[in-house]
This record gives structure tokens, sequence and C-alpha cells, in this order.
């Protein structure tokens, strides 16, 4: 067995055994729901149902019960759309990029850093739908065989290479996230005693038995799909980046895009993470898999990504003023002092000032400071693409075309709508899956379980 | 050519066999007949079976199902006798001369399939030479207004024609008084009914019929002056195309003044640089109007300085005003207007917009001493519109309150109860009269009164003659069968009079006695001929008048706040307030739509009202008393309106009593339906300010006033909300006509360079056309690659074109509530700047060190202003193009980028990334959704017949803009492929360029090289905007060249050329 440094902190807590692990992590699926859980997922469904109404006005409707116009073409949709998929980058970077680096801690996050990714592509796919004047032939935008004569896509347009770009990231997230949950299913399976429950797990976990030919071509796929998905880490935010880099629009058309793109997708969703992990530990009793030291690891993940967002921004402003193009250097003018300063500012307070804080040690790990900062970051992220979309085209070229937006009550309530679906699914997800990879946490309880480090036996092999 | 070779149908056509000589003649080879075929005796042998039999009646309820679930069968009725000149799918053009009491000209009436669909000015005859105004163009629609009357009324109820003639022609006979209120009458025909009428009512000396002419908006003022100078109530004609100098003291000629249609036209041919000469023009005005912003030189004056301006230049040119004149802030453009007059002495114009005599006669005695009159001014040829006898009327309207009005009063064209400024109490009055009679359309302020309605015909439905000026004869021809039991109302007053005989629907009394009244008037002259031009000219004898001096009295004066009523181009005087074309025209300086407001100078608003609005922010209102009389209106924050002054429009407030005017008269609400009042009516547009008016010897259109804020915020519908062009270079390019005439091109027109590697690898400067992203489109030198070509200099922004292109391409009318939310859907806009402090002209940084963004978004106090209108630009690199991912927008083999609406999924991707902002996306279906059920004509049974048929209606959910009228382009090609021949340049028209008064749009072919597009594109003054952009539009602007001594500007342009 692999062994871990004796000076790294433990990564599970307490005296775990093997058996404690499968206990902690079926419990709650087991057991009654706690009354909280059933407010929560009431709270969510309202919310999310009030968002499916809002929908189905608009698609009754029209886009004009949104607040755009004939100069800001996209608001609230693709901020929002941009937003969720950023936030849907977490989890394929903990799940593939860190499996690949061999990072022992994603294990008791990737679980349900992954479900969020796919609740939130879920939500982010949504806008890309809803947001087209005709859904009902959104289907043109695949490169189908037709009988329109020789009727095909634009291969040119960055819109079409998003619907290629998050379609893979979805179905590859997807099996990604299912294949790990294949034998947390089975545990599951095992243990159930209604015949309900019983038949449902069996059905999910494939006929799971754990034997070493299945061990092999888990750990096998897992390589495999994680070697694919670490590509799509970047390629989608990169592709997202694209909507706006190749278009004309000062402030849009922006070279740098792609990376600070994808910096700033992991920066809001390992954001999104903490602000449910912090919860869910708690509320699960899974303090012993996921603490300080995890919490510690992903500030570091933002500190990181957000230094890297913060420097894009500040080139962005040099570049505009280098630049000497009048139109570019007023974009970004306009950001900043503009009738939608507050919105740049937000942003530049939220993102640029507040991951800086992580580089104090007792900041970093203090649990309530950090969920607090996640919020705060993912509050900067969404400005970051108001800011981005709407400061850039509501002052564009020509002056008498300038305009402002201002949103509907049907552009919040389907904001809104989307964040509660998505904390309808997560919460669905917390009462019905495991939330953390049980079968993978105990390969690594022998490494890096504190009862094993503190063990003499332990130490005696160094 | 003869044939050479010979085809045989096979070989034995070749070889002549027997049996081919045999079928040769027969159609059809073995003929059987029916007798034969029944004889057969197999077939009696024939037997279905049982299966057979199932199958066949499976098959047959089946079908029979499928048959019934089909959608309910719409006919298409064919002609079974083709009319003569109706092809179906091709347009039938008719001339024909559009007056409505205030706006005339000459026209063509296109129609399809018998159904007028589009208007534009006749530029072959008629004086006013093509010119027309936004109503002109969009009185198509009135046609199609479901609220016309529809039959007689009588008493408020539906009657017929019989009845309310017996009545009215028994009322006549056994009235002591019948008073016939009209408006101007200028169709010779109506005067020699009116007079015949006189003359069988009056006898020899008899009192019993009176005719009395007023119009909404007088020109009393004018008519007095000049019988006081030249001993005749006439209005001259004035040349506009023959003024170097032209001076205009409050005078909106190019919008609304007299005879805007002319005067536009004449305007616009010196208004080119690259002509023989250019003229120079000084306003003095108030309110920044359409020729204020079109000015050289703008002088602020009050309304009661007019006088003084006027004098003091007489005094300046050696005359005696009769009076001593204070020079105000004014005097600097005073004085260079003098100097520019002194130059051009008989070759100059001075008008003025005054109502008042006094003022009238010093513009006479001005132009006097400039020696215009024979020159630029011609007394001979009078112009016959604007008759209103002011004194009469309103002393006549007096009588009628007070109970003292005839027993008959006919009333026809007129609206007294709305645009008199008694008008309430004339309401009042009216009641008294034991027979009122209204010719009208709808059933409005004042016929909604009247014992009897007797509906007219629409201008487009009806015979009537014209006399615009002595010395011209014109024909209205109908253009369609009237769609509703209405009467002409010449017909009406013949009935009355025992003259004729009711005619129905295809009545010909209109037609038969115009006829007599040509045979009159030009006993030589050919009927035919006459209705085929529209118009004739007629012999003026020339005028023996000479000026006199006679002594100016009662000149204005005024205290505290200077109100100034105008009219805005598109509503005017508001008898086409219902047309909700015009009320959504962005008015041509404010931008607003949908509403009438006070137009205040923002430097005079701070701190007490806001001077910014966008969607959500409103303005702020105030109250403004005039003689105990009030309205309460928003503050509009209008640069160039003269400190101590606020403008307010006439022609709002119409139907205030939710009279039936018309659909788009009224608010609406958000989500569709009309705005009720508290008392549960209608709620009307802005508010009547005819009500404000006052009169002494004539109607005065300004007055002193008490303006105070009044609490709350009003919402305002404004297509523009952004008004400086902010020192960019590459948008609007301005310059002085010294500078161009002395500079190379260099100086002015700039083109944008970029650094390019040479082949030695040295940076050198390149022009932006070498640099090119993308393989070029083909289409130089291959077939047709359209273009358009923009003249700022010529462009007066008066927004015919505007209308014109609505009605072309269908563009739906959205509503005020969408306009404040930024989604017009105009495909043509035209932008308007206004100079900031920052800027030496629209678009020219003072200084690029200390350049001040936050100061030049705030117009100047008296700026110059630039119009530009804007359409798609065709770009060869079209941005939307590359961003589809449908591909529903791509580039034609011609030049055009076109739209696919059938395959847009309505992504919006294109319009974010248009750098021109010109696509316009259907945010809601507006055929169908109930928010425009009042303002959108499609929406309306009958208003749907002006929709253009070659034009597709577009749904919801798809993006559109301008195709550069495509559909007329296919029409052209067809025409010219049919007559194996090239399209002639000039053959091309879209209905932008059709319908602009001054040329200032030029379309065409490029890849033609002698066209005038080519031309225009190659000329010194030609760029296009945002060229630095490489997206290689199709579209030319040509550089504004102002007729101004702009010091600042001149050393800036002289120090970018020595660069």
């Amino acid at each position: 067995m692999q062994k871990e440094a004796a000076i790294r902190e433990p990564l599970i807590l307490g005296h775990k055994t093997y058996h404690d692990v499968t206990e902690d992590v079926c419990r709650p699926i087991e057991d009654k729901a706690p009354k909280m859980w059933y407010i929560l997922f009431g709270i969510a469904l309202v919310i999310g149902l009030y968002g499916v109404g809002s929908i189905m006005y608009l698609l009754g409707t029209g886009i004009g019960v949104w607040g755009l116009n004939k100069t800001i073409g996209w608001a609230w949709d693709i901020t929002n759309f941009v937003w969720w998929v950023g936030i849907g980058h977490a989890g394929t970077l903990i799940s593939a990029v860190l499996l690949l680096f061999r990072q022992k801690w994603r294990m008791a996050i990737n679980r349900s850093a992954e479900a969020m990714t796919i609740f939130a592509v879920f939500m982010a796919g949504t806008f890309p739908l809803i947001h087209m004047g005709r859904l009902w032939v959104g289907y043109w935008v695949m490169p189908i065989p037709n009988q329109f004569g020789s009727l095909w896509v634009n291969f040119n347009s960055p819109l079409l290479w998003d619907v290629f770009a998050i379609s893979t990231y979805l179905s590859v997230s997807l099996v990604f996230w299912y294949i790990g949950l294949i034998p947390d299913f089975a545990t599951i399976r095992d243990r159930a005693k209604k015949p309900l429950a019983k038949k449902m797990y069996s059905i999910l976990s494939f006929g799971w038995s754990g034997r070493a030919k299945h061990w092999n071509r888990f750990e096998l796929v897992s390589l495999v799909l994680a070697g694919l998905a670490t590509p799509l880490v970047f390629s989608v935010h990169s592709i997202v980046s694209f909507d706006f880099a190749t278009s004309v629009i000062p402030g849009w058309h922006t070279t740098i895009f792609p990376p600070y793109f994808v910096a700033g997708a992991v920066f809001s969703g390992f954001a999104m993470v903490q602000t449910l992990l912090l919860i869910m530990r708690k509320a699960m009793g899974l303090e012993a898999y996921i603490h300080t030291k995890h919490v510690e690891y992903m500030n570091i993940v933002i500190m990181v990504t957000g230094s890297i967002v913060g420097t894009a921004y500040i080139t962005e402003l040099f570049i505009s003023w280098y630049s000497g193009v009048e139109y570019e250097s007023y974009a970004f003018i306009n950001r900043a002092t503009g009738p939608y300063w507050w919105a740049y500012w937000s942003m530049m307070t939220c993102n640029v000032i507040s991951p800086q804080l992580m580089w104090f040690r007792p900041l970093r790990r203090s649990l309530l400071f950090t969920f607090f900062i996640s919020i705060v970051v993912n509050i900067g992220m969404w400005f970051e693409r108001y800011v981005i979309i709407v400061t850039s085209i509501h002052r564009d070229y020509i002056p008498a075309a300038w305009s402002m937006h201002f949103p509907s009550h049907i552009d919040i309530a389907v904001y809104l709508g989307t964040i509660g679906l998505f904390f309808v699914f997560f919460l669905l997800f917390a009462r019905y899956f495991p939330v953390l990879a049980l079968n993978e946490v105990k390969t690594i309880l022998k490494g890096s379980g504190q009862s094993y480090k503190e063990s003499p036996d332990y130490h005696k092999h160094h | 050519m003869e044939m050479t070779k010979k085809y045989w149908k096979g070989i034995d056509e070749l070889k002549q066999t027997p049996e081919f000589i045999k079928h040769k003649e027969q159609e059809f080879p073995n003929q059987q007949t029916v007798e034969d075929f029944l004889a057969d005796e197999n077939l009696a042998e024939s037997s279905t079976a049982r299966r057979d039999f199932l199958k066949f009646l499976g098959f047959s309820v089946a079908a029979a199902t499928l048959a019934a679930c089909e959608a309910p069968v719409t006919k298409v009725v064919p002609y079974a006798v083709k009319p003569e000149n109706v092809t179906p799918g091709m347009p039938t053009w008719y001339a024909s001369t559009y007056y409505d009491g205030a706006s005339y000209a000459s026209i063509m009436v296109k129609t399809r399939e018998g159904r007028p669909i589009f208007i534009k000015g006749n530029k072959d005859f008629g004086f006013t030479q093509g010119g027309t105004n936004p109503q002109i163009i969009a009185s198509v629609l009135g046609l199609y207004d479901s609220e016309r009357l529809t039959a007689p009324q009588a008493n408020g109820s539906t009657s017929s024609w019989s009845a309310v003639d017996t009545a009215i022609t028994k009322a006549i006979a056994g009235a002591k008084k019948v008073t016939l209120l009209s408006n101007t009458v200028i169709s010779p025909s109506v005067q020699r009914a009116i007079s015949e009428m006189a003359v069988k009512l009056n006898g020899e000396a008899g009192s019993k019929f009176e005719h009395i002419q007023y119009d909404a908006i007088s020109y009393a003022g004018m008519r007095e002056a000049n019988l006081l100078n030249f001993g005749a109530r006439i209005i001259p004609s004035y040349d506009f195309s023959k003024a170097k100098t032209i001076v205009s003291v409050g005078a909106d000629f190019l919008s609304t003044w007299l005879l805007p249609t002319e005067f536009a036209v004449q305007y616009g041919t010196r208004r080119n640089p690259e002509g023989e000469w250019m003229s120079k023009h000084f306003q003095f005005e108030s309110v920044l109007t359409v020729s204020g912003s079109n000015a050289d030189v703008r002088g602020m004056i009050k309304p009661s300085e007019e006088a003084a301006v006027l004098a003091y230049m007489i005094k300046a040119l050696g005359g005696n005003p009769g009076f001593a004149a204070n020079a105000g802030s004014w005097k600097a453009a005073a004085d260079k207007a003098v100097a520019a007059l002194t130059k051009s002495k008989k070759e100059s114009i001075v008008v003025s917009g005054s109502n008042h005599v006094g003022v009238q006669q010093l513009a006479n005695q001005l132009n006097n001493l400039l020696g215009n009159y024979g020159t630029t001014i011609d007394l001979s040829t009078t112009i016959e519109l604007h008759q209103s006898q002011d004194a009469k009327a309103l002393q006549f309207a007096a009588n009628v309150a007070a109970g003292k009005g005839p027993d008959v009063l006919i009333m026809m064209g007129v609206n007294p109860v709305y645009s008199m400024p008694n008008g309430a109490a004339f309401a009042k009055g009216l009641k008294s009269i034991k027979t009122s009679v209204a010719i009208a359309s709808h059933a409005d302020e004042t016929a909604s009164l009247c014992t009897y309605i007797c509906p007219a015909h629409h201008q487009l439905e009806d015979w009537a003659d014209f006399r615009a000026k002595s010395n011209e004869y014109a024909v209205a021809q109908p253009t369609i069968r009237p769609l509703n039991n209405t009467a002409s109302a010449l017909e009406s007053l013949l009935v009355w009079n025992g003259a004729a005989a009711r005619g129905g629907q295809d009545s010909a009394v209109a037609y038969d006695y115009i006829k007599a009244t040509f045979a009159a008037i030009n006993p030589t002259g050919d009927f035919n001929f006459l209705t085929h031009n529209s118009c004739v000219s007629l012999a003026t004898t020339p005028s023996a008048a000479v000026y006199t001096a006679a002594p100016v009295k009662d000149l204005p004066s005024a205290n505290g706040t200077e109100v100034v009523f105008y009219q805005k181009s598109a509503i005017g005087n508001g008898q086409h307030a219902n047309n909700p074309w015009l009320q959504e025209m962005p008015d041509p300086i404010t931008k607003v739509t949908w509403d009438n407001y006070i137009t205040m100078n923002p430097v005079e608003m701070k701190g007490k009202y806001a001077t910014t609005y966008d969607q959500e922010h409103g303005l702020n209102m105030a109250k403004v008393t005039i003689n105990g009389k009030s309205v309460t209106l928003p503050v509009y924050p209008l640069p160039g309106q003269t400190p101590g002054t606020i403008g307010i429009a006439l022609g709002y407030g119409r139907g205030a009593n939710g009279e039936k005017i018309g659909k788009a008269a009224y608010q609406t609400k958000e989500y569709g339906g009309h705005a009720l009042q508290e008392n549960g009516q209608l709620t009307p547009i802005g508010a009547n300010a005819f009500a404000l008016l006052s009169a002494g010897a004539t109607v005065s259109y300004s007055a002193s006033a008490a303006i105070s804020p009044v609490d709350g915020t009003y919402p305002i519908a404004a297509t523009q909300i952004h008004h400086t062009v902010m020192g960019r270079d590459s948008i609007v390019r301005e310059t002085t006509l010294s500078i161009f005439q002395n500079r190379e091109k260099d100086a002015f027109n700039e083109g944008h360079k970029l650094q390019k590697l040479d082949k030695h690898g040295d940076h050198v400067e390149a022009p932006i056309s070498e640099f090119d992203l993308w393989a070029a489109h083909p289409v130089e030198k291959i077939g047709h690659r359209w273009g358009i070509s923009i003249d700022l200099s010529s462009c007066i922004g008066c927004g015919s074109c505007l209308i014109a292109c609505q009605s072309e391409n269908n563009v739906p009318v959205v509503g005020k509530d969408e306009v404040r939310r930024g989604r017009e859907m105009h495909w043509l806009r035209i932008d308007r700047y206004f100079a900031s402090d920052e800027e030496a002209a629209v678009g020219t940084k003072k200084d690029k060190e200390t350049f001040s963004y936050d100061d030049a978004e705030i117009a100047a106090l008296n700026p110059t202003v630039v119009h530009m209108p804007l359409m798609c630009h065709h770009c060869n690199h079209a941005p939307c193009e590359t961003v589809c991912p449908v591909a529903a927008t791509t580039h034609s083999n011609e030049g055009l980028n076109q739209m696919a609406y059938n395959r847009c999924i309505g992504t919006r991707y294109c319009a974010n990334n248009c750098p021109y902002k010109v696509r316009r996306f259907n945010w809601f279906n507006y055929p169908s959704y109930k928010k425009f059920t009042e303002v959108n004509p499609a929406q309306d049974d009958l208003g749907r017949m002006v929709l253009n048929p070659d034009v597709t209606v577009r749904t919801r959910g798809v993006m559109e803009k301008c195709s550069l009228c495509v559909q007329r382009i296919q029409a052209t090609k067809l025409v010219a492929k049919k007559e194996a021949r090239v399209i002639a340049d000039g053959e091309f028209a879209t209905a932008c360029s059709d319908s602009c008064p001054t040329n200032a749009i030029v379309v065409g072919d490029w890849n033609d090289l002698k066209s005038m597009i080519r031309e225009k594109s190659e000329g010194v003054r030609a760029y296009q905007a945002l060229e630095e952009v490489g997206v290689k539009p199709n579209v030319w602007y040509q550089v504004k060249v102002r007729n101004e001594e702009n010091t600042l500007l001149d050393k800036i342009q002289v120090a970018e050329a020595h660069h």
C-alpha cells in the first residue's frame, strides 16, 4: 500500500474503520430524511416551479418578456448561462484533473462536486435553449440531415461550437459521474432492506459484484474518462469565451478570454463546491471526511485562479489603453466609470480583492470565512459575466444606439428558478445518492486516515 | 433566326411510314367511343371480390375521415373577367394629388390587386417635384382605418344617404342663416359648388349663406401683411433654390411652414457643396426645429424678439423699421446674416413663421429692401393654400358659443371643437344649433356633436381637383372603389344645393363636375392627359403689385416664460393622430414617439427637472398656465431651446372625450388594451395645446406663461437616449465649405490607415481597403453589387424615408411601451447628433489631450446638429453572417446581406455583433399578440390591407432588418430581363431613396462603372462609417459640409492635413 508522509495532515479524521465509512455514507440514505431536508426541498421546489412557470410564460409570449432591447440582445440569459457553465467546471476538474495528478484529497469531494457540475450544466443548458426566439426549431443547430435541401449549419459560428462543447461536456461528465457511482450503489444495494429500494439500487448498480476484474475495469475506465474529460475542462469555457472573443464588439473582442474564462470558471466552481460542502458536511455528519484541510486545499485553488482572473482584468484594462483604439479604450473607461460602474466595482471587489485574503492561513482555514467568501466569489463571478456582456454592448460603436438594460421580473424569476431547480436536484442527490465516493475513500483510509497515521505501526516503516 | 436543323419525333416520321401518316392527325390514337366501351362484354363480367370490396370500403372510410380533419378551405376566387390594368403580382401606379388642408403634394400611388399600398412623391409632374412629408406617405394607412365612418349618421346613429340628404336639404330651405365652415378650399370645383350654393341661397344680395374658411394652423398674419404691403391678401411663391442666403425667423420651412413639400426640394438642390453654389442658411428660432437643425448659423431668440431680429437686420441694411430694436444674445448671428445678405441682394429669402401681421410686415420690408420680390419671391404666382380667415372664424365661433349660431351649420374638413382656441365653448354652442352637419371621416370631437355626419371619401377613393398655386391645376383620382358607404364632399354639396342626385358607390357626380370645371378653366386641355400627369400648368398674369410701406402696429411683447406652440413633422396639426406610423415616428429632433411635451433648455432645467432619461427613468412633469388655462406635460431637455422659452407641440390630446377617432389615437396599457381614465374614458395621447392659444387679429402661436414643476415622473418613449457622438470621428464627418473648397480630401475626410510591412520589410501606412481578414466576396465586377450613398449635407432629417420604409416593408408598429423599452422596429433610423462643448463640430474633438468623455455626453447650449440616416450596411464582411449558427443570414452574390426569416432561430447573436446596431428582433408576435392590437395595423382585418404583398410579415422570434428593398431589386431585374437589356442607372430605387425630398439617398449598382452610386462612392466626400472595423460596408456617407465660419474646425482640419 502506498503510504503518505506522516507530516501530512490526515485526510480522514478520527478512528474510522471501513465499516464506519460505509455507515457514515449510507446512513442518510437509509434513515428518514430530517425535517430540515423537507423544508429546504420545499423552498427549492417552490422557487424552481416559479422559474419553470416563468419559462413557460416566456416561451408562450416571446423573448420580449425579458428586459432586452434592440441594442442589448443578450443580458441576464447569457450571463446566467456562462455563470452556470463556470460553476459546472469544478466537478470535472476535481474528478479528472486531480485524478490524473493523484490528488487523494479529491476523493472526499469529487462525488458531490461532480453532481453539482452536472446539475449546473443542466441549468446552464437551459439558457441557450430558452433564449432562442424560436425554440421549436432549435434543433436546426444540429448538423442533421434534413429535407430543406442542402441546408447545413454554419460552422463559422462560435454559437455552434458552444452546442458541441456543452453537449460533449455534459455527456462525458455524466458518464464519468455514473461510473464512479456504480460500486457505491452496489454497497447501498447490498444493505437495502426495502424491496423497492433494493430493486432500484440493483438496477442502478449494473450488477456490480466487487470482483477484482470489476475493480480493474473500473480503474481503467476512470482513467480513460479522466483523460477524455481533462481537455474538456479547458475546452468548454474556452469555447464559451469564443462567443465573445470572435465578435467585433469592443470589450468582447479580447484575445485573452479563453484562459481568463477557464480560470474564472474554476474559481467560481470551487466557490460553489465550498458553499455546498460546508453545509453538507455539517448536515450529514461528514466532518471526519471533509474537514479543514480539504477546505484549505480548495481555498488555495480559489486563491490561485482568483489571482489569474485579477491579472486578466488588469491586463484587459492595460491593453485597452495601450491599443489606442478609441472604442476599445472607451469600452473600459465606461465599464469603470459609466452607468454600470457599480457592477464593475462589485466584480473587482468580489473577484480580485476577496481571494487575496486567502494568503492568510487562519483565514483560509476558517470555515465560516470560507463560506462567506465562497458566496462573495459567486456574486462576483455573476457580475463579471454581466459586466462583460451588458456593459460592452450597451455602449458600443454608434452612440445613437446606446441603451441601458433593466431586467424584467421574468428575468429575475428565471434566474432564481434555475437556482431553485439546482437545489431541488442537489437535495434529491443528497438524499438518494452516496454523497461521498465511499469505496474510493476506503482506499485512502489506511494511507491517510488519522488513526493509521497515529498508530505506532505506521511510523515503524519509516 | 431561321431553323436550319430539322428534328423528327421518330424514325417513322423520317421515313413517313403509312401508319405514321394515318395517325398523324389523330391526337389520341385508338379512340374508343363511350358506347364502344360500355358495349364491351367483358365489362359486365368483372366483379369485385369480397376482400377487395372491404379494402375499398376501408380506404374510403379512412379517406373520408382524413378529409374531414382538414382545415377549413379558404377559397381563392380567380378573376372571371380580368380587370384592365390589374395583373396579379404587378403593381399599378396612379398619378394623383394629396391635400389635407395643411400638406399638399403631387403624388404617385402604388396599387396592388386594386389596393393602394404605397405613396411617393411625383418627381415628373407638379411643382412639388417629388417632395413629400411623412404625413403624406403615411396617409395610405388612413384609408384602411376601421374606425372611419362607414355610413351617414343622423343624431348619432347610422342612417341612409337619402334620409340625411332629405333632412339637410329641408333644413337649408327652411333656414334663415346657413353657414359653411371649411378649411381652406383650394378645389376650383368645390369653390364653384359653394358659389353656386351662395347664388342660390343668397340670390342677388341676400346674406342667408356664408362661407368661412378656417385652418387649424393659420397663416392669416401673412395674408394681412401682404394686404397692407401689396394690396392683396396673397401669399407669394418662394423659390429657395434661387436664394444664396436664407434667413428664417421662426419659420420651419423644411418641415411644417407653409409649403414644406416644395421648399425642402428647392432647398435640397442648393445644399450640395459640389454644386454651382451652396446656400447659406440662418435660422432664428426658439424651439430647435428641423429647419434650425439644418441651419448653417442658428440664433436663439425668444418669440417676442422676432420683430427685433428683423428690425435689427433692416436697420443694418440701411432701412428704417420704424422703431428701435435692441439686439440680444442673437446679435452675433444676426450680424453674420446681415453680412451674407449684403452680399446676396436679390438672391436671398427672408421668411418669418410668425402669424403676427406686424412681424410679417417687417419680413416683407426686409425682402423688399433686399430686392427679393421678382427674383426669389414671386408675387405673380400665388400660393392658394392657408386662407384661414382668423378674425371672422373666431368671431363666428364666439357667436356660436353665445348661442347666436346659424340655423344650419355645415362643417367640412374642420374640427373647431379641437383646434379652435375657444373650442370648448364652441362645442357647447354647437348643441344649440338646429341643424349641424359635419363632412368628416370620423365621428371626431366636432362631428360627434353634430346632428348629421356625412362621411367623406378618403383621399384615395375620391375625385378631387386643386389649385394650390395659381399656375397649376391638379386632380386627384380614385385608386380604389370606396370601401364604405361614404360620399364625395363635393357631391354632398351639390346634392344639398339640388344640383345633382346621389350617385352611390360608383358615383360619377364629382368626376363629371370636375371635368366641367377643368373644361372651363382650360378649354383646350385634355382631361385624360391631365389625369395621367395629375396636373397641368396654367398661365398667370404678372403681378403689378409694388411694395408700399405701411406702419407696423402692436408688435408682440411678453414677460416671464414664453411658450412657443409648434408643429411636429409627424403629427402636424393633429388630424392624423390616429395614424400609428406617425405616432411612432421619432420626432426628427427629440427622437420621442407617441407624446408631446414641454421643451426646455437643459441648462435651465438643472436642479428642477431631470435632464436625462432612459427606459426606466422618465422625465419630470410641469404645469404650464396661460390665462387661467393649463396643461401638465413632461419636460423634455432640448438643447438649442432659447433659455427663457419653452415649446409645446400642437396636434396632441385628440379625442379627449373618447370620440371614435381611431384606435391608435389613445394610450395603451402595458399588456394591451386601451388605458382608461378615472372616468372610464379613453386616455388621449399628450395634451391639446390649441386650447392655450390666444388670438388678437390673428391667432398667436406664442404666449407668456407661468410654469411650475409638478411632482412625479412620466415615462418617455424615445428611440435615442444618448445625444452626442462622443467625439468619434469615423461615424459623422463634418467640415466647413471653405475647407471643402480649398483643401485636399485629407483635411476633411482622411481615411483610416493601418501599418503594414512592405516588400522591404519596412512599416508603411496603408488604407483600410488593403486589409482583408477573409477572402473577399466575389462581388466586384461580377453581376450587380447594390450600394447606397447618403449625403449628410442634403439630408434634412424629415423622416419621410423612415415612414416610406415602414410602409414598403410592413414594419410593425409596437406602441409606446415597447419603444420606451428600446424595441422600435424601424429598419431605417435617423440618428441625430448634437455637438458638445468638447467638439469643434459633431465628431471632431477640440483637443484630444483634454477631451473629457463626461463633458462630451452633454450637448452644447445651442448645438449644431447632424442627421444621419442609418440602415443595414450590407457589409461585404458582415459580422452578423459569421456568427449565425444556422446560416439564416447570408451574403447574396449581389452584395446584399440577406435574412432568411424561415431559417432564423432567434439567438440575436447577429444583432449583438452588428457594429451599426441596425438589426431588429421580433420580441413578440406583433401581428397577433394582444399588446399590439390597438397599434399595429397588421392586427386589424382592414388595416392589414395596407401590407405590401411582396414582403413577408415576420413572425415572433426572428430577426429582421433592411433588405435594401430586395423585392424592388428583383422586380427591376425582371423587367429588364424581359426587355433583354441591362438595368439602367436610377431604374431601381429603394423606398427611402424614392421618398427623399432632397435626393440625399442614392442607390444603384456599384458595378455599373457609370452609375451615380459609383461616382458618389469615389467622390472626395465619400466615407464609410466605422471603416476601421473592416466590415467593408456597401453604404457610403458624404461628408456634411456646413456653410459656416468655424475657425476652430478649420484650424484642426488644416493641422490634420499637414500630418
